[in-house]
């Protein structure tokens, strides 16, 4: 073990986390954003949207990841959509995190009682006046630890990025280890990185569990 | 667009494709199998009194959830090696899944066991059940079935995951996805068939575990 090395490559380690945090954020805002649509277009009257948007969101679940930003990087130029590594990590990993909101928004909202609309409409607000007044607020409380969950393993999930070479920290890493041979201690190091960023996160999710369950 | 699409790509890697299948198949059930049992060897751990097991079980699940998979894989595959445990591509991507699958299982049987009413304790401890026979025939049961629907999801996870040892050279689907269009170029193709066949694996699998749970719910 020799620590000196890890001292030694701190700063750029660091420099690979703030790239890390910004892959994750700009996701979360695209990804959210997306998914909480298409999660509400499951909502919608017109029956064959709302079945497009559950077949799409199915979809894209049941690929792995690593599959999609390969899909996106090395397949999608091939019919003559290049696009660089950094947005083409984006976008996959928005595709993913667009999807699971989808999920997450769809469950929230099915755990409304259902007397919850009806009584809405009844007082003679429309359909749309019901889902933004009364039953989004409602659900959103209970939609916040499973999109918490979802936001760690997302920033776990940036390092897949590493592969196309995005450079981010596990990339800054992998740098790192080619200069230095230290794969074990800089790795650790690297873990150590992620573990700090997504704890709270999870911690967050658990407590946020636990209190939905007893109220 | 002036591109073709070439449907005899397909055609020439569908038979490899599908044994990539077969072996991402293979690979998440042995996986799994092994992340249930030390799930719940570790889960079964947690529930001991004094607080140095249980906070070492913790220490566990809290390190492998909180840090990528990916990661976990190198530090294994090339980080290990350097403290002289070398690991064939197999071995070391079998058991990063393995570890990481197990810290969400012992997490998810924590729960289950602890979401058992403790009147089910007493009770069985009351009819002369020992301590380990109380466990053994009335706790875990419960508990199992209890967790089954988060397990399922585990297992669905774990199949997609799997794709990620491709990048040490275990060989399963993503593997040969990448070999065959690395060769032929046709990534397009051949990506696409692959998630096609990722998404009949998931979507399977998805179906047969909601008929399991359905038949364990009616057991009931």
């Amino acid at each position: 073990m020799n620590w000196t090395v890890v001292v030694e490559n701190l700063p750029y380690l660091l420099r690979g986390t703030v790239s890390t945090l910004a892959i994750s954020a700009a996701v979360i805002v695209l990804g959210t954003a997306a998914g909480v649509m298409s999660g509400l277009l499951r909502f919608v009257p017109w029956g064959w949207l709302a079945t497009a948007v559950a077949w799409g969101v199915e979809f894209i679940r049941a690929v792995p990841l690593l599959l999609q930003i390969f899909f996106i990087f090395f397949g999608l130029p091939a019919i003559g959509l290049e696009i660089p590594t950094f947005p083409a990590a984006v976008l996959a990993i928005s595709l993913w995190m667009m999807a699971n909101t989808a999920e997450v928004v769809r469950g929230g909202i099915q755990s409304i009682p259902r007397g919850q609309f009806e009584a809405a409409r009844s007082t003679g607000l429309s359909g749309l006046q019901t889902m933004r007044y009364v039953i989004f607020p409602q659900a959103v409380r209970r939609m916040l630890p499973p999109f918490v969950g979802l936001c760690t393993i997302l920033i776990k999930d940036t390092s897949l990025a590493a592969i196309i070479g995005v450079f981010e920290l596990t990339r800054a890493a992998q740098e790192t280890i080619e200069r230095t041979f230290r794969s074990f201690e800089i790795y650790l190091v690297a873990a150590a990185i992620y573990f700090v960023i997504c704890f709270p996160l999870t911690q967050f999710a658990r407590r946020g569990e636990t209190r939905l369950q007893h109220p | 667009m002036a591109y073709t699409f070439d449907w005899s790509a397909i055609w020439k890697g569908l038979p490899y494709l599908l044994e990539g299948a077969g072996l991402t198949t293979v690979i998440s059930a042995v996986a799994m199998f092994l992340a249930l049992v030390l799930g719940m060897v570790l889960a079964l751990l947690s529930q001991v009194p004094g607080g140095l097991v249980p906070g070492l079980v913790r220490a566990y699940v809290e390190v492998f959830r909180n840090t990528p998979l990916l990661i976990q894989i190198f530090i294994v595959f090339f980080g290990l090696p350097e403290l002289g445990l070398k690991l064939s591509p197999f071995l070391s991507g079998l058991s990063a899944l393995v570890l990481y699958t197990a810290a969400y299982n012992t997490e998810i049987f924590r729960a289950g066991l602890q979401a058992v009413p403790t009147g089910q304790h007493e009770a069985a401890r009351s009819t002369g059940l020992s301590g380990l026979q109380t466990m053994r025939y009335i706790i875990i049961p419960q508990a199992v079935r209890i967790s089954f629907p988060a397990l399922g999801n585990n297992l669905v996870s774990l199949v997609k995951n799997s794709s990620l040892v491709s990048i040490i050279g275990m060989v399963e689907l993503m593997f040969v996805a990448n070999d065959i269009s690395f060769n032929n170029f046709r990534s397009f193709e051949i990506y696409g068939t692959a998630a096609v066949l990722y998404v009949i694996l998931v979507l399977t699998l998805t179906r047969a575990l909601t008929l399991t749970e359905r038949r364990l719910l009616r057991a009931q």
